[in-house]
Order: C-alpha cells, then sequence, then structure tokens
C-alpha cells in the first residue's frame, strides 16, 4: 500500500534535512517534491553561513545534518567573519557552487538508507478528526501517513514582482502552489503575508574585473562540518568589490514611482535586515555610497551575484543602475532581480517540536513558518524531521533549549512570540551567546543526535576524540606549572607581554587577555583547530559563562515545569484579562515559556505556579 | 526542597523601633549568616551576636537563629537576623547579605516558598494567591510612588544611553561587514563612564531618599491651651511637658517618638499659636511650630471642644481633634476627619491613632514600598557594576563580545527598575541606526 511513517513535502533547505533525518532515524520516508533535479537548490545567493547563521549550521552539522558537508563540497570562497573577536562571535561563511551544492545534496540522498524520493505536486492534504491522514497529488494519487512535514518555502501563493508586473511563481522558473495554499488557508491556521528580493545576476565576462578590488578567501582555509576533509573541497575562487555612487543613488530617485515597494503594490512585509537598495538609500539618504560584493555563483558558472542591491525596480531601470556602477558599465543583466510575496502561517499556532498545535501529525519547517535563509529552514528541517519520527514510533518530542543551541533560540522565538517580518538568525537574539559558539556546538548536541541514532559513526567518532583530546589537555594546562625566568616564561613575555612572577599553571596564565594557546609550551596530544577554540573560549569566558549558568538553572525549573494542554486560565485566581487572553491564545507548554510571552508578569507566573500546584496536588 | 535563589527581606514593618527581624531562605542562608555572625549555635537556638560586614566593620549587636530545613517557616533553610530596629541597620544587614550571594525578596516571595515546599495545607492556596496578587499590584503603586518624577526620568535616560551602546556594540558584532564606524567605540567608553558615574550620584540619592522616608512626624499645633501638651503626655504614657491651665505655657518643641502598632512615629508638641503673641518669646516658639508644620508628615489640630476657635496657619495633612470632649454635653460623632477625644479620659484615642495610622498609608502595602525602593537600590547598583565591567573590557583591547555580555546585563539590571526591552527590540534599534543588508 502507498503508505509511509514520514511524508515530507518540498525539497528545499528544510525538506532535505527532515528526510534525511527521518530516514537515518530508520523511519520509512516519502520526499515529494515538485522537480528532482530542483532538489537542494538555492533560491537566492549560493552562500552558506555568516553570522549567527554559521552557527545554526553548525548545529545542524552536529546531529548529523547535511548543510554543512554538502557545503565544503562546494565551498569556493571561505571567510570567518569577526576573526578579531572571540569565539563567541566567530562565524564561518562560504560562497558555494550553486550545481555543486546542489549536487552533493542530491548524492547524500540518494544513498539515504529509508527514504524514497517522489517527483509531484501536492495539491491536498486528508484531515480527519484534527489528525493528518493522507496527502493528494496532482494526479490524484492519495499517499497515506501519519506525520506529514510541509516545507514549501516561499512557494504557497507565490506573487513575482519585476517593477509593476507581476507573475505568479515560487521562485524564478518555478510554479507558485496555489491549489494547495487555498487548502492551507481554509485551515484554522492563521495566515500573513511576507516579501523578499533578490539582486539581478550580471554576466561575469560583461564586468571590468580590473576596476573591483579583489576580496580572497582567509588561510588557512576553514571548513564548515566537523566531519569534512579539506581534500573534498573544490578550487577556491576570489569575491570582488565595487560600491554604489550618487548617479546609482540618482537613478533610483528617478524610478521610485515604478517600484512595487513604494508604489503600495506590495502588501508583505519585508525584513528590516535586508533592504532593497531602494530602502537603502531612501532611510539613510546620507549615506552617499553603499558596498556591493561581486560574488562568483560557482566555478563554472557565468552568473554573478551582485551582494546588496536587491531590487523589484523594472528592468529598464536595472539596467541604467547597474551601468552606474564602477566596474559595471558595460555589465549585461542575465536576470533582473525580483521581489517575490508569499503566504506564512503564524508560527505561534506550533509546538515546540514545529507540530501544528492544532492538526495532530502535520509538521511545519522552513520559510512557511516566516523565517528566511537557508540554515534557518534546514535548523527547522532537521527538529521537525527527528519529531515525526519520534511520534511516527510513539515516543516524545525533541527540544531544544535557548541555552543548547541556537536552533532552540529560533524555534523559541518563532513559537514564542511569532514574528512580522521574515525572521533571521543574529547572535544578539541568543541570551547566551557565549556559551553557544561554533567551536562547541558538536560538544553541545552531538551526544544527543547519538542517542536519537542520526549520528553516523565517522561523526561520533570525531566527537569522542575531540572530546578526550580537550579534556586530556586541561588536565595538563591545569597541572603543568610555569617558573619564572624560564625560557618559556621569557618566550611568553615577549610574545605577549604578560610577565610571569611566580610558580603559574597553564590553565591560570591562559585566563589572561593576551595570552592565547598557542603562546603556552606544547603538550603531546594534538589538537584540531576547533578543540584549541574550545578549550580558550571555556577558559577565557569562565567567569560570565558561570553568571549565565546561574540564570539556566533559574529558569529550568520553570522550563522543566508543564502546563497541562487543557488549563482553562479562567480559572486562575488573579491573572489579569489580558494576561489570560494572552495566555489562552498561546497556549504555552510549560511555565518558563508562559514566562516569556510578551505581557505576562512575574506576578502572572507566580499565580500560575501556585494553580498548577494545587491541581496536581488534586489530583495525585 | 527549592534549590534556586536565596531570598532575603525585613520580616517585620519597617521603622525606628523596638528590634527588627530580617528573615533569610534559601540554600546559602547558612554559610552567608555564618560569615557575617561566626558559626551559628544550634539549629533553632538563638544565639548573641555581632553582625559584621566583610571589611570586619561591625553592623549591629543582635541575635541570630538558624532553623534547619524542613522544619522552617518556608520549607528551606532559614536564618533569622534580631537586630535594633533601625532602618540603616535594616539595610546594612540586607546589602552585606546581597554582596554574599543572596538576592532580596519579591512580595509575597516567602510564602510562596513555604506554599510550593508545601509547608501551607491547600485550604490556603486561595487566600496565598489573593496575597500575591494583591501585593503585585500595590508593588506597581508603590514603584510608581517611588519612582515618581525626576528619579524615573533619570533612569530612562541612562537606559536610553545604554541602549545607544549595546546598538553600536551589537551592530558591530553582528554585521561586521556593514562598515559600521569603528571609532564610534571610543565615544562609547566615555559614554559610558559617565553613566556610571550618573549611578553613583543617584545611588547616594537614592540612599538618603530611603532614610528621608523611613520615619514618620507628626506635629501637634493647635490655639493655646486646647490641650496640645496634654495629648502628647497621653501618647508617650509619661509627663513630658508641661500642662496647665496657662495659655501660652509651651514655648520649646517637645518631641517624643511613640510606637504605634510596629511602626515609630515621631509627635512634636508646638506652642500654641495666637494672633497676639505676648512677647518675644512666645513669637519665636511659633514661629517654630510653623517649621515643624512643614517638615512633618502630618498635623493633629487641637481645638478645646468646647470654644473652636479660628486657625489660620497653613497646615498640609492634617486630622482635627476636638480634645476635652468630657465637659461636652450631649451626643456627638466623628466624621472621617474629624475626632473628639479626652486627654482627661483617655476617650476617643485609640479611634484616633487608627485614623494617623490610616491617613500616613502605614499598611502593608508599605513594605512592599520599603521592598521594592531596596530592590531598585539594588538593581541600579549592580547597573554600575555591570557597566564597570564594560568599561574595564573596553580598555583591554576591546573583548566585544564580553562588552555586549556587560552591557546586556546592565541593560536588564536598570529596565528592571522601569522597562525591559527584548532582544528583537534591540534589533529594530541597530536597523534603523545603520544600513545593514544584502
Ligand atoms: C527571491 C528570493 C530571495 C531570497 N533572498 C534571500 C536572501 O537574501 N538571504 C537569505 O538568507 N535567504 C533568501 N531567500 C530565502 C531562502 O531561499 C529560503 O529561506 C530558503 O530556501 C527556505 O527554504 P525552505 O526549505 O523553507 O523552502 P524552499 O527552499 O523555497 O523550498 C521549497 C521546496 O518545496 C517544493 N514545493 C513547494 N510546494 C510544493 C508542493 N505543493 N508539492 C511538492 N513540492 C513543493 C519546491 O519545489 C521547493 O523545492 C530568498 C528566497 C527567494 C525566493
Ligand atoms: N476637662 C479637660 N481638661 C483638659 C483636657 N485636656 C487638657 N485639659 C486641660 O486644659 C489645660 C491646658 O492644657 P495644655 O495641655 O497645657 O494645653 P496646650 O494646648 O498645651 O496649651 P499651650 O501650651 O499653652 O498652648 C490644662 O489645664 C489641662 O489640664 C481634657 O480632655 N479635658
Ligand atoms: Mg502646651
Amino acid at each position: 500500500m502507498n503508505k509511509y511513517d514520514v511524508i515530507v513535502i518540498g525539497g528545499g533547505h528544510a525538506g532535505v534535512e527532515a528526510a534525511d533525518a527521518c530516514s537515518r532515524f530508520g523511519v520509512k520516508t516519502l520526499l515529494i517534491t515538485h522537480d528532482k533535479s530542483k532538489t537542494g537548490e538555492m533560491s537566492c545567493n549560493p552562500a552558506i553561513g555568516g553570522i549567527g547563521k554559521s552557527h545554526l549550521a553548525k548545529e545542524v552539522d552536529a546531529l548529523g545534518g547535511l548543510m554543512a558537508r554538502a557545503a565544503d563540497k562546494a565551498g569556493i570562497h571561505y571567510r570567518v567573519l569577526n576573526s578579531t573577536k572571540g569565539q563567541a562571535v566567530r562565524a564561518t561563511r562560504v560562497q558555494t557552487d550553486r550545481d555543486l551544492y546542489k549536487a552533493a545534496i542530491q548524492d547524500f540522498l540518494s544513498s539515504s538508507p529509508n527514504l524514497t524520493i517522489k517527483e509531484g505536486s501536492v495539491v491536498d492534504l486528508d484531515i480527519k478528526n484534527s489528525t493528518i491522514k493522507s496527502v493528494i497529488t496532482e494526479k490524484g494519487e492519495k499517499i497515506f501517513s501519519n506525520s506529514v512535514i510541509l516545507t514549501t518555502g516561499t512557494f504557497l501563493g507565490g506573487v513575482m514582482h519585476t517593477g509593476l508586473e507581476q507573475s505568479s511563481g515560487g521562485r524564478i522558473g518555478d510554479p507558485s502552489s496555489d491549489k494547495l495554499a487555498q487548502k492551507l488557508r481554509g485551515l484554522s491556521l492563521k495566515v500573513g503575508r511576507l516579501k523578499t528580493g533578490t539582486p539581478p545576476r550580471l554576466n561575469k565576462h560583461s564586468i571590468d574585473w580590473s576596476l573591483l578590488s579583489p576580496q580572497p578567501g582567509d588561510t588557512p582555509t576553514p571548513l564548515l562540518s566537523y566531519t569534512s576533509q579539506a581534500s573534498e573541497r573544490p578550487e577556491q575562487l576570489n569575491c570582488y568589490m565595487t560600491r554604489t555612487n550618487q548617479k546609482t543613488h540618482q537613478v533610483i530617485l528617478n524610478h521610485l514611482d515604478e517600484s512595487p515597494m513604494y508604489s503600495g503594490l506590495i502588501e508583505g512585509v519585508g525584513p528590516r535586515y535586508c533592504p532593497s537598495i531602494e530602502d537603502k538609500v531612501m532611510r539613510f539618504s546620507e549615506r552617499d555610497s553603499h558596498q556591493i560584493f561581486a560574488e562568483p555563483e560557482g566555478l563554472n558558472s557565468d552568473l554573478i551575484y551582485p551582494n546588496g542591491i536587491s531590487t523589484s525596480l523594472p528592468l529598464k531601470a536595472q539596467k541604467e543602475l547597474i551601468k552606474s556602477i564602477k566596474g559595471f558599465e558595460n555589465a549585461k543583466i542575465v536576470r533582473p532581480g525580483y521581489a517575490i510575496e508569499y503566504d506564512f502561517f503564524d508560527p505561534t499556532g506550533l509546538k515546540h517540536s514545529l507540530e501544528t498545535k492544532t492538526i495532530s501529525g502535520l509538521f511545519f519547517a522552513g520559510q512557511i513558518n516566516g523565517t528566511t535563509g537557508y540554515e534557518e529552514a534546514a535548523a527547522q528541517g532537521i527538529v521537525a524531521g527527528i519529531n515525526a519520527s519520534l511520534r511516527a514510533t510513539n515516543q516524545e518530542a525533541f527540544e531544544l533549549q535557548r541555552d543548547e543551541a541556537y536552533i532552540g533560540v529560533l524555534i523559541d522565538d518563532l513559537v514564542s512570540l511569532g514574528t512580522k517580518e521574515p525572521y533571521r538568525m543574529f547572535t544578539s537574539r541568543a541570551e547566551y551567546r557565549l556559551i553557544l559558539r561554533e567551536d562547541n556546538a558538536d560538544m553541545r548536541l552531538t551526544e544527543k543526535g547519538r542517542k536519537l541514532g542520526i549520528v553516523s559513526d565517522l561523526l561520533w567518532q570525531k566527537y569522542q576524540d575531540k572530546r578526550d583530546a580537550t579534556n586530556k589537555e586541561i588536565l595538563r594546562l591545569k597541572k603543568d606549572k610555569l617558573k619564572p625566568n624560564t625560557p618559556e616564561a621569557k618566550k611568553i613575555k615577549k610574545q605577549t607581554g604578560e610577565g610571569i612572577s611566580s610558580n603559574i599553571s597553564l590553565f591560570e596564565i591562559l585566563k589572561r587577555p593576551k595570552v592565547l594557546h598557542s603562546h603556552l609550551p606544547k603538550g603531546e596530544i594534538t589538537l584540531a583547530p576547533n578543540a584549541v577554540d574550545e578549550i580558550e573560549a571555556s577558559i577565557k569566558y569562565e567567569g560570565y559563562i558561570k553568571r549565565q549558568k546561574i540564570d539556566i538553572e533559574r529558569l529550568q525549573r520553570n522550563e522543566n515545569t508543564p502546563i497541562p494542554k487543557h488549563i482553562n486560565y479562567e480559572k486562575v485566581v488573579g491573572l489579569s484579562n489580558e494576561v489570560k487572553q494572552k495566555l489562552s491564545e498561546a497556549r504555552p507548554e510549560s511555565l518558563a515559556r508562559a514566562s516569556r510571552l510578551p505581557g505576562v508578569t512575574p506576578a502572572a507566573i507566580s499565580l500560575l505556579m501556585i494553580y498548577l500546584k494545587k491541581e496536581r496536588k488534586a489530583v495525585g | 526542597m527549592s534549590k534556586n535563589r536565596t531570598i532575603i527581606a525585613p520580616a517585620t514593618v519597617p521603622g525606628r523601633g523596638g528590634v527588627s527581624i530580617i528573615r533569610m531562605s534559601g540554600k546559602l542562608s547558612k554559610s552567608i549568616a555564618e560569615s557575617m555572625c561566626g558559626e551559628l549555635a544550634d539549629a533553632w537556638r538563638f544565639k548573641r551576636c555581632s553582625i559584621k560586614s566583610r571589611g570586619g566593620s561591625k553592623i549591629d549587636d543582635g541575635m541570630v537563629v538558624f532553623f534547619k530545613s524542613p522544619n522552617s517557616y518556608t520549607g528551606d533553610d532559614v536564618v533569622e537576623f534580631h537586630c535594633h530596629g533601625n532602618p540603616t541597620i535594616v539595610n546594612l544587614v540586607i546589602e552585606e547579605a546581597v554582596d554574599l550571594g543572596a538576592v532580596v525578596a519579591e512580595p509575597g516571595e516567602f510564602t510562596k516558598t513555604a506554599f510550593l515546599n508545601e509547608k501551607i495545607d491547600l485550604v490556603q492556596a486561595e487566600s496565598v494567591a489573593d496575597l500575591i496578587n494583591a501585593q503585585s499590584k500595590t508593588a506597581v503603586v508603590a514603584a510608581n510612588s517611588s519612582l515618581s518624577g525626576e528619579f524615573s526620568e533619570q533612569i530612562s535616560f541612562l537606559l536610553d544611553g545604554i541602549v545607544k551602546a549595546r546598538v553600536v556594540v551589537e551592530a558591530n558584532i553582528d554585521f561586521p561587514e556593514e562598515e559600521i564606524d569603528v571609532s564610534v567605540l571610543e565615544s562609547v567608553k566615555e559614554e559610558l563612564q559617565d553613566f556610571h558615574a550618573e549611578i553613583n550620584e543617584l545611588l547616594s540619592r537614592v540612599k538618603e531618599g530611603v532614610k528621608l522616608r523611613d520615619g514618620y512626624s507628626v506635629a501637634i499645633v493647635g490655639p493655646p491651651n486646647a490641650g496640645k501638651s496634654s495629648l502628647l503626655n497621653l501618647l508617650a504614657k509619661e509627663e513630658l511637658a508641661i500642662t496647665s491651665k496657662v495659655p501660652g505655657t509651651t514655648r520649646d518643641l517637645v518631641k517624643t517618638s511613640v510606637n504605634i502598632g510596629g511602626v515609630l512615629i515621631e509627635f512634636v508638641d508646638t506652642a500654641g499659636v495666637r494672633h497676639d503673641p505676648e512677647g518675644p518669646i512666645e513669637e519665636q516658639g511659633i514661629q517654630r511650630s510653623k517649621e515643624v508644620i512643614k517638615k512633618s508628615n502630618l498635623c493633629l489640630l487641637v481645638q478645646d471642644a468646647t470654644t473652636v476657635q479660628g486657625f489660620d496657619v497653613g497646615l498640609g495633612d492634617f486630622l482635627t481633634v476636638l480634645n476635652k470632649s468630657d465637659l461636652l454635653e450631649g451626643r456627638f460623632s466623628n466624621t472621617d476627619n474629624t475626632f473628639y477625644l479626652s486627654c482627661s479620659t483617655g476617650q476617643g484615642v485609640e479611634e484616633l491613632l487608627k485614623a494617623l495610622i490610616a491617613r500616613l498609608g502605614i499598611d502593608e502595602g508599605e513594605e512592599t514600598v520599603f521592598l521594592s525602593r531596596q530592590r531598585h537600590e539594588i538593581s541600579l547598583r549592580s547597573g554600575g557594576l555591570f557597566l564597570e565591567e564594560a568599561i574595564m573590557s573596553l580598555s583591554e583591547g576591546q573583548v566585544l563580545e564580553l562588552v555586549a555580555e556587560s552591557l546586556r546585563s546592565a541593560h536588564s539590571a536598570l529596565g528592571d527598575i522601569i522597562r525591559p526591552m527584548s532582544a528583537d527590540d534591540l534589533l529594530g534599534e541597530i536597523f534603523s541606526e545603520f544600513c545593514i543588508g544584502k
């Protein structure tokens, strides 16, 4: 029979992680997507990582996910952002070859053990008694499953805008999913509209590269995944930089009335942080220039992605605009920039497991939840995949807390607060930023992943080796002492200016801000660069981390106090009507989550706590 | 038992007088008390001791008793300090304990802890909920009143400044590619130093504020011979002031502090005021009466009930006392502002005192005013410390993520006083300040 443990709809970044996680978990999984050859397609700039985002990508990797491994097989330009700052805020960014990336993802999926991939378009869902039963394709085929993950990205009711022209579509060259959108709009879920945009693509050979300044990648070249080898990486390329100027800005002002955003044609809300060049010129009129990165789309691709000039002006204006820029005087637009509007579902309608609150067995992940970005999509995909598998096998949901992972921050923000704009990760969203680092995503998550059965032997081995090596090294640092006036002490003084006046352990010396691990006498253990980072960070941040741990402990108790599903907030004595209403709508799953809802005061939490305690006693 | 915070607060209504009890509950109670008082006696036994600060200076001589979990008020380890009933001492003891790791309790937190540890039976649950609810309401009122005007404006100003600093620092972290001018970090440091100085000044003012408001003073005023001195003597239960039939007996101020329902109130007897004072001495006395009126929280305008006279000295808040009611014939009854009294028989004094307490606003709410003020002080103090930490990190070669962490903590400490801000609000500020995005 046509029945699967889990069905994933959509082969984007959320969908592929979800499908692969289910398959690794060991449940029979089906991935349905429009076009197999576009599985793992990057709709926009082919870059993975960046601040906050690389943290997500590494966390997905630490749980055995695909994204970072695929990025390393396709990475043609690596940089570590914030490299002069501390470990907590350093972030790797990889420019990838779009085709290699897609190929790597498809390659991984083809060897995924329990996965079937099917080409098709889902047009309807069969829901009975508020429970998902099956999905129906455009050919009328009915496929059954009790757990369905919807990862349809920007495709639901997608409308693309270039100038005042609009057309329906999920992204350039792909149809939108209108029938499914209609079906979903009829369900008890809150729908909203968001928009995002992309710049025009330029032909590589039409740019005068001699006028642009090159921006080489970092050496030594980092890797994104904990398990990748340097040998898997393709050849490395440069990126280039140029700038807009007064003339560019004048062109934009002249054509503003033809912009769908400024003429009021687009009703969806765009992100505050990723403004189109129109926005930038209007909002920051005092700046006479904005930077543009010219990024290659791939090793053999003729396309250049001019990062920084996302626009939805009409093609004629886009041509003028490009011409005004240094080095782009004769550049040819291969594909115009456009803005896209699409449906998303208010994520406060979801549980932390990403299952919808109202329809059992139906999970949402990715852009459909109001996020933007590949990494954000992948992070939700893997969590939805894990939880759909757990549901299929009658097990309790898997959740990550805010102090455990950026994934936890992402999902908790979405589910507790909802979003009014496309949600993107930033490190400033994480209150435990010093704990959630690139260098320790594996230390935070790999054991959890292994327990779930989704971590490969290779990753597990690497994790254990790193864990053992860092523990040994820390022991050594604590045990080995440095004496004043020895050659080693003199060397440290010379390199860092830090004098050593009495016998002191290497561990204590490393606490000093200017001293790095590399300044200390070497031990016998060979350490990977991210192990060194982890050691340095945990020592240098020690005091701050202790403070954060106290905070976390305080929250933990509330985190562990569940609120029963069917609680009647009217019965809780003393709550204001406003708070009652907020809680009744949001239906938080624990006290801690209730406390993070806007407008819910500490006093209200106390009242709730007392009520719960009383109820439990009355029952037990 | 609850493994979380160790909380502390006065267990008696504050005021100068008698003994003040300060209660501390939680895991750290015993060790904090031992660092302040030396080794404690066996559980449930009092020990006489000097309460000392970590610097070694003596705060007070008093007694300390340790209640071992679970046989205590809250069910956790509890320590009670019994010290002299002076608000400054109470403050110092609490501050010391806070420095050692305790936190000032939320309104109703002791009761709540007791409830959660199942020290209070279920029947009482609803009333506990009511209590917390009521207290959190008065806490709001209290917070507003203790924060009115200037103080909250200043906190607001500081918060705006800290937000601006955070915007620069966070933008530098989250958007390193966005050409944000790094030199602004220098000016951030200077501004933070200014804010830090500002906090210290605010702190010293808050401390003074605490002292100013901790006692109550009531002036006894009225025409000569009405029985003002007699009232003072009645309240003091002692012949402190000379009384006589001769009008203009009292010339000097006579003060006495009386403990009324646990609150210490200072009463000041004044010279009777009349239009044609006899000689310069009486005139001076009247002048002083007027000054006392200005400084007091409330006046009792004493009149001879048989011959009520006009009294045209401006009074702030006042109650009228119609004295010598024993001489009246027929029926008489009190109103909201007028009270019949006989100093000779003592009749009517209870009712007068009840009205007086109510009018001074000394009720349950007062505890929360006191506590919330104290919490503000502590928030300010930790805000100041976090700023100091941020300034230090900025000086030490700019470990930006640590600067950011200290600023976040400073922001949340001060934000607790008036308005918390979410991470998303902060991002909004960043986006409006800098041109960010691709
Ligand atoms: C124009 C544009 C500009 C963007 N700009 C940026 C940017 O600057 N920065 C950034 O970080 N992110 C950007 N993004 C967002 C980024 O592309 C997405 O956040 C990310 O791809 C979302 O992943 P997803 O898995 O949720 O959905 P998608 O990657 O959109 O994948 C959805 C998949 O579902 C399939 N599908 C849809 N409906 C059905 C159906 N009914 N049946 C079967 N299959 C279906 C589609 O074929 C597709 O494979 C942009 C996106 C677009 C379109
Ligand atoms: N019958 C009666 N006599 C009272 C009462 N209270 C006071 N007296 C008498 O009234 C006289 C004046 O009392 P004081 O207390 O000295 O009056 P005072 O208001 O302090 O007067 P000055 O100090 O002169 O302003 C004294 O003789 C008291 O004994 C009362 O309640 N009943
Ligand atoms: Mg007198």
